[in-house]
């Protein structure tokens, strides 16, 4: 893997937190292999916030999905590519307030334990811990799930379960991943600690056990860890604004509106200040009064915890608010990414212009507006040509005979033949306006 | 050119009010009522297309739905195609003292029968949100367009097999697809098919409920223009329900604010998003996210929807305003929703007596209890136009009084012409 130098360019500006190399998923369906996600590429740098918009069945939300292999396989099969991920930890020397180490994110890298910082193959030549989260086992990624990675989900109704109380839900984050640190909390020396209690403050008591927890010697330190656990899922939920947090613990997920669950479920995802929080349309199922607080809240706790988000929505409005850089998806593959101002002032893709021109707004005339004829291509068995061709007002020869690869123009990368001249055949070609 | 005399107003809307049964208990005894619209009136004049926008439960789809006739409405007047002599005869019994709910001109749409009963239906068509459970999956396409032919006896055998072709033709599918199943069809296409079966049978108005928020952008932008194009062929009046503010500032002539079941705000597209007369539609156009806007602005709304079944008194909105005043209907309820975060403050409270919804006896079970209430009422955190509004507050032993100023509810008055707004305030700060 040579690194252009592009990449290190960009790699001095603001570590990488997350790339994604190459993904391939597909699914088994009854009419054939549906190549949902074919060849996607991007890097999500530390403390940023990055857009990936798209229509419907694009595959955004399978990117985000093997970023923590949520994708059900089968029907899933994973086919090839990887997802980087080089976890954070808080700068030692200012305590992840911002210096000069740190070059003011906050966060510093773990040393690749491979070269010890020197640069190799496994990391990229980045000298950071490199974990390719495809590949570790599930163990090791049930330690990175929900702490140092963590998603909101679209449709908080369905996410947050309906049977347990909001303590019980955002409490499991912390029994699953702070276990230590609530037994130092309730008063209990962790290196001497009976098993019993470390047990329990990982919430794996069995029946027998909890039998045993509720008897004189360790009953006051099973009511302490509770106590523990209990203050700190109020100190989540106060963080997210939500009022009164000690009697919204004890309600249940119906008890509450829309704009209150998806709190929670950001208290639950920002709990154990995750490196990475991946937002699938967080806001999608709510009110526009309540979406634009929610996106207040999270940009408001991601300054101040320093996370870098992924922010997927199909609202294109909505990623411009949002997102510093922005990725767009068409049909399984990224066709541009870039900064957001750019893409959004300029887009250089035909796929983001037609997008962006097909957003009402008041510049353009009533039922004029210029929606990008045809529909998605199937994604069964593509072709390889541009799966954009078919609708593209540009498509030329060349755009039918192979595909086009996500190559820099300028400072962002667009995977158009326009751009990039191909090997063969004749290119299209499109009149650049100043 | 019509002058202002034949000008027909397609509907007119006076005071409707649908109000939905709370029922509890085995005996299913009605504990009160979801007043999801409560005292609407606007007029659809021919051509014309009005954006009715809203939060969800605010009532828009119910009133959709109550003006197509799917739902009969608990009392007030929806007249159909009425002549401007008629409407000004119509607003001026109700100026005079008369009840919508009994003023009859012959066009009331719940006194119709017969043929004049079937004019309205035929010519009040409505467009689901949802495509998919709008139309019947068992049936072929063919069956749903050409169903209202059939059903008004228009067309049958193979001139109605024609007619629907040519329906789907104007919609922008074609004979290929008459004998497909809904589910073979895209989210954008089925919106297509639901089009062409609201316009089977050349109504006059067709009621959109969401049309377009179940699709992708580059669909929407499909269907947007499809409407526009059919609307400008056949003359059709729309009433377009929508949540989203740009695509109704794209379509809409004129737009409708409804927030909980009442209009607070109605004015001409231009007008409106120049310079929003109430604080709801303020805070409702800051919210939208736009790609044209500067970030400036940019902020969401405090709180949620009050419960429609016990809607604040005097302003619906003022629980949520930045703007309140101390005229807006301050409450026994919001002493409540104001203090119920501080903790253990309602823990003793043993009953409300409630004389008006002004007006209040609290008793606790101690009297430290009632003296905490007091004085938390006169805490900082209490929005300040509250505090103004309090005619008394006085502790005897255990008990609370409290005493609001008494306000009437806000209603719609002139803001210019053709302009509306329901607020206590002239205009709004800036």
């Amino acid at each position: 893997m040579s690194v252009t130098p592009l990449d290190s360019q960009l790699t001095t500006i603001a570590p990488l937190v997350a790339s994604v190399r190459d993904l391939r998923v597909h699914f088994r369906s009854k009419a054939g292999i549906v190549h949902a996600v074919d060849g996607v590429d991007f890097d999500v740098r530390d403390g940023e916030t990055l857009g990936l918009v798209g229509e419907t069945g694009c595959g955004k939300s399978v990117t985000a999905r093997s970023f923590l292999r949520l994708v059900p396989m089968p029907p899933g099969i994973p086919v090839s590519g990887s997802i980087l991920f080089r976890p954070r930890h808080a700068c030692p020397s200012c305590g992840g307030s911002g210096c000069s180490t740190c070059s003011f994110g906050g966060r510093v890298a773990e040393v690749c334990p491979a070269c010890g910082g020197s640069g190799c193959e496994i990391c990229e030549h980045t000298g950071a811990e490199t974990l390719d989260l495809l590949k570790i086992s599930e163990r090791d990624l049930r330690e990175i799930r929900g702490n140092r990675i963590a998603m909101i989900f679209q449709d908080p109704g369905k996410a947050l379960n309906p049977a347990l109380s909001i303590r019980s839900q955002v409490a499991e984050v912390f029994y699953a991943h702070r276990s230590e640190e609530l037994l130092a909390e309730a008063g209990v020396d962790v290196s001497s600690a009976s098993p019993l209690l470390t047990r329990r403050a990982r919430q794996q008591s069995r029946t027998a056990e909890n039998a045993l927890l509720s008897l004189p010697p360790f009953r006051s330190h099973r009511n302490a860890i509770t106590k523990a656990a209990d203050a700190r899922v109020a100190a989540a939920l106060a963080e997210t604004q939500i009022p009164n947090p000690l009697a919204v613990m004890d309600r249940y997920p119906h008890e509450l509106s829309g704009g209150m669950k998806q709190r929670v479920m950001i208290a639950q995802a920002l709990a154990c200040d995750p490196d990475l929080l991946i937002a699938d349309e967080p806001t999608t199922a709510l009110d526009v009064t309540v979406q634009a607080r929610i996106i207040e809240l999270i940009s408001e706790l991601q300054d101040r915890h320093k996370t870098a988000v992924v922010y997927i929505s199909h609202d294109l409005s909505l990623v411009r608010k949002v997102a510093d850089r922005t990725a767009v998806m068409y049909a399984g593959r990224i066709v541009e990414v870039g900064d957001s101002d750019q893409i959004f002032h300029n887009p250089e893709h035909p796929y983001t212009q037609g997008l962006l021109a097909a957003i009402p707004g008041t510049h353009q005339e009533r039922g004029k507006l210029a929606a990008i004829e045809g529909t998605v291509p199937e994604l069964i068995d593509p072709e390889p040509a541009c799966r954009f061709a078919g609708r593209c007002p540009h498509h030329a020869e060349a755009c039918w005979a192979s595909e086009p690869q996500l190559l820099p123009v300028g400072e962002r990368k667009v995977a158009c033949f326009i751009h990039h001249p191909p090997e063969s055949g004749v290119g299209p070609t499109i009149e650049k306006t100043a | 050119m019509v002058t202002q005399a034949d000008q027909r107003t397609v509907m007119a809307v006076r005071d409707l009010k649908k109000h939905f049964p709370i029922k509890e208990g085995a005996l299913q005894r009605v504990a009160g009522h979801v007043r999801a619209v409560d005292g609407v009136s606007f007029d659809l004049q021919r051509g014309e297309t009005l954006g009715l926008v809203g939060e969800s439960g605010c009532g828009k789809t119910t009133l959709g739905r109550v003006l197509a006739g799917l739902e009969p409405a608990t009392s007030g007047g929806v007249f159909f195609d009425i002549s401007a002599p008629q409407r000004s005869e119509l607003d001026s019994a109700l100026i005079g003292g008369d009840n919508a709910s009994d003023f009859d001109n012959g066009h009331r749409v719940d006194r119709l029968a017969g043929e004049e009963w079937r004019r309205y239906r035929r010519n009040t068509q409505m467009v689901f949100q949802d495509s998919f459970s709008s139309l019947n999956p068992r049936h072929l396409v063919s069956d749903i367009v050409g169903r209202p032919l059939k059903v008004h006896k228009e067309a049958s055998g193979s001139t109605l097999i024609e007619r629907t072709v040519e329906l789907l033709e104007q919609v922008g599918l074609g004979r290929q697809h008459l004998y497909r199943y809904p589910h073979q069809f895209s989210g954008g296409q089925r919106q297509r098919i639901s089009i062409a079966r609201a316009l089977a049978l050349d109504p006059e108005l067709v009621i959109l409920d969401e049309p377009t928020s179940a699709l992708d952008v580059s669909v929407q932008a499909q269907i947007l223009n499809l409407l526009h194009e059919l609307q400008q062929q056949r003359s059709l009046t729309f009433l377009f329900i929508t949540h989203d503010l740009s695509v109704v500032r794209h379509m809409a002539d004129r737009i409708a604010v409804m927030y909980l079941g009442r209009i607070v705000e109605e004015a001409s597209t231009n007008d409106l998003f120049a310079g929003p007369k109430h604080p709801y539609t303020d805070a409702l156009l800051r919210a939208n996210p736009d790609l044209t806007d500067d970030d400036e602005g940019f902020r969401g709304l405090e709180g949620t929807v009050p419960d429609p079944a016990r809607p604040p008194q005097g302003c619906r909105f003022h629980t949520r305003c930045v703007y309140a005043t101390t005229d807006c209907g301050w409450e026994i309820d919001d002493v409540v929703l104001q203090l119920e975060d501080t903790p253990a403050l309602f823990d003793r409270l043993a009953d409300v007596e409630r004389r008006s919804a002004f007006d209040a006896d609290l008793r606790f079970d101690d009297e430290s209890s009632a003296a905490g209430l007091a004085s938390a009422l006169q805490a900082d955190d209490v929005p300040g136009p509250m505090k103004a509004a309090l005619d008394q507050v006085s502790v005897h032993g255990q008990t609370v009084s409290i005493r609001f100023r008494e306000v009437p509810e806000v209603q719609l008055t002139q803001r210019g012409p053709d302009r509306q707004a329901a607020c206590v305030l002239d205009g709004l700060p800036e």
